[in-house]
């Protein structure tokens, strides 16, 4: 089978695909692979419908305009059509919700799994502006680039991660 | 540089991420709870894969063509503080940013919400930002590993992508990819069979 089309790629060659996107980042655009920052930037402008201060507050206004910033949204956009693509060509259909929530956290409907998903993601950026990157911008970009403080994040993160996931039935 | 141009190597390189987090299945929030769950491992093998390739790739670009780094500043608390609640996120999100937009376009329709508040927690966070760094006053410097040990990036970089190469030499020796990856390639191992039934039809008590 092709491997467009296969279901499931070993994680190496996944991995290996996406550390070579350093290339492009790093010579055409002078950064390195990030995804929380552009939740800033259309928070920011979504905002900015509503209230016209946005603007002049600092940390909205570094993330509104430019070429870096809407870069990187449109990254995070090209993550969802990419996505879709390849679960296209490979016919891996997704259910409404995964079925380990089930096993997490006894939830088997959308309507029960909604107000958590959105509490979480609301954490998760909280949490990612706070340490100022995610897994992207700490994980694959700073630890690649041997820095101190992303490797701590990464650290915290994943501590973090497993004293919550202790909190939940195993999956 | 053209917002247009900007905009379509972003696209370009997201569709290429996104490509890549579907076919890893490490957006699966089964594999992502059970990398938290220390379950499963697939989500620290794609996340290392992709650093040891980023060093290799650094050393080169920084080494041989001296394109500068990107390195963040070392801020002790807001990196520990912000990383856990980060995990914390994460863990019940089943998602990271990134993730959350690959589980989007391959179909789960709870990651909807995750964006939703995603946003709104960028949001919030960008209204109280004062409060937030008068909380955790720091002024950092780009500190990196290699500066600390005196050597020059590649040389660091390239012997920390061969440890890692050993390390995850070790850990697919221990537990494979393929037997975490699931039968629906979701990261979840099927359920225990039911209980047994004796020979005289009657089914014994279910294990908890």
């Amino acid at each position: 089978m092709c491997l467009m089309h296969r279901k499931a790629w070993p994680p190496y060659l996944a991995g290996i695909a996406i550390g070579l996107l350093q290339i492009p980042t790093f010579l055409l655009m002078n950064t390195a692979l990030g995804a929380s920052s552009s939740f800033v930037t259309v928070a920011a402008h979504i905002a900015a419908f509503f209230d016209p201060g946005i603007a002049t507050m600092k940390y909205f206004a570094s993330h509104m305009y430019g070429a870096k910033n809407w870069w990187q949204v449109a990254v995070v956009v090209g993550i969802a059509i990419g996505a879709f693509i390849s679960m296209r060509l490979s016919g891996a259909r997704r259910q409404t919700i995964s079925p380990v929530w089930e096993r997490a956290m006894g939830i088997r409907s959308l309507g029960a799994r909604a107000p958590i998903a959105f509490a979480a993601g609301f954490i998760m950026l909280f949490g990612a502006r706070i340490a100022g990157g995610c897994t992207s911008g700490h994980g694959i970009s700073g630890m690649a680039q041997l820095s101190v403080g992303s490797t701590l994040a990464v650290a915290a993160m994943f501590a973090g991660g497993i004293l919550t996931a202790m909190l939940m039935k195993r999956a | 540089m053209s917002l247009i141009t900007a905009v379509l190597i972003g696209l370009a390189t997201g569709i290429a991420f996104g490509f890549a987090l579907e076919k890893s299945r490490v957006f699966e929030p089964g594999i992502i709870v059970g990398q938290m769950q220390l379950r499963s491992f697939i989500m620290l093998k794609v996340f290392l894969a992709a650093v040891i390739t980023g060093l290799v790739v650094l050393a080169v670009l920084n080494g041989i063509f001296g394109v500068p780094l990107q390195l963040k500043p070392l801020l002790l608390r807001a990196d520990i503080v912000g990383g856990l609640i980060l995990g914390a996120g994460i863990a019940l999100a089943g998602a990271c940013p990134g993730t959350s937009m690959a589980q989007l376009g391959a179909g789960y329709k709870d990651a909807w919400f995750i964006v939703l508040g995603a946003i709104f927690g960028a949001m919030a966070y960008g209204y109280f930002y004062e409060p937030i760094i008068a909380l955790l006053p720091e002024k950092g410097d780009k500190i990196s590993f290699d500066q600390l040990l005196g050597l020059p990036f590649w040389m660091v970089a390239l012997a920390l992508a061969a440890a890692l190469v050993v390390f995850l030499v070790v850990l697919e020796r221990f537990t494979p990819w393929q037997d975490e990856i699931g039968a629906d390639v979701d990261g979840l191992a099927p359920l225990p069979a039911e209980s047994p039934k004796r020979m005289d039809g009657t089914t014994a008590a279910r294990r908890a």
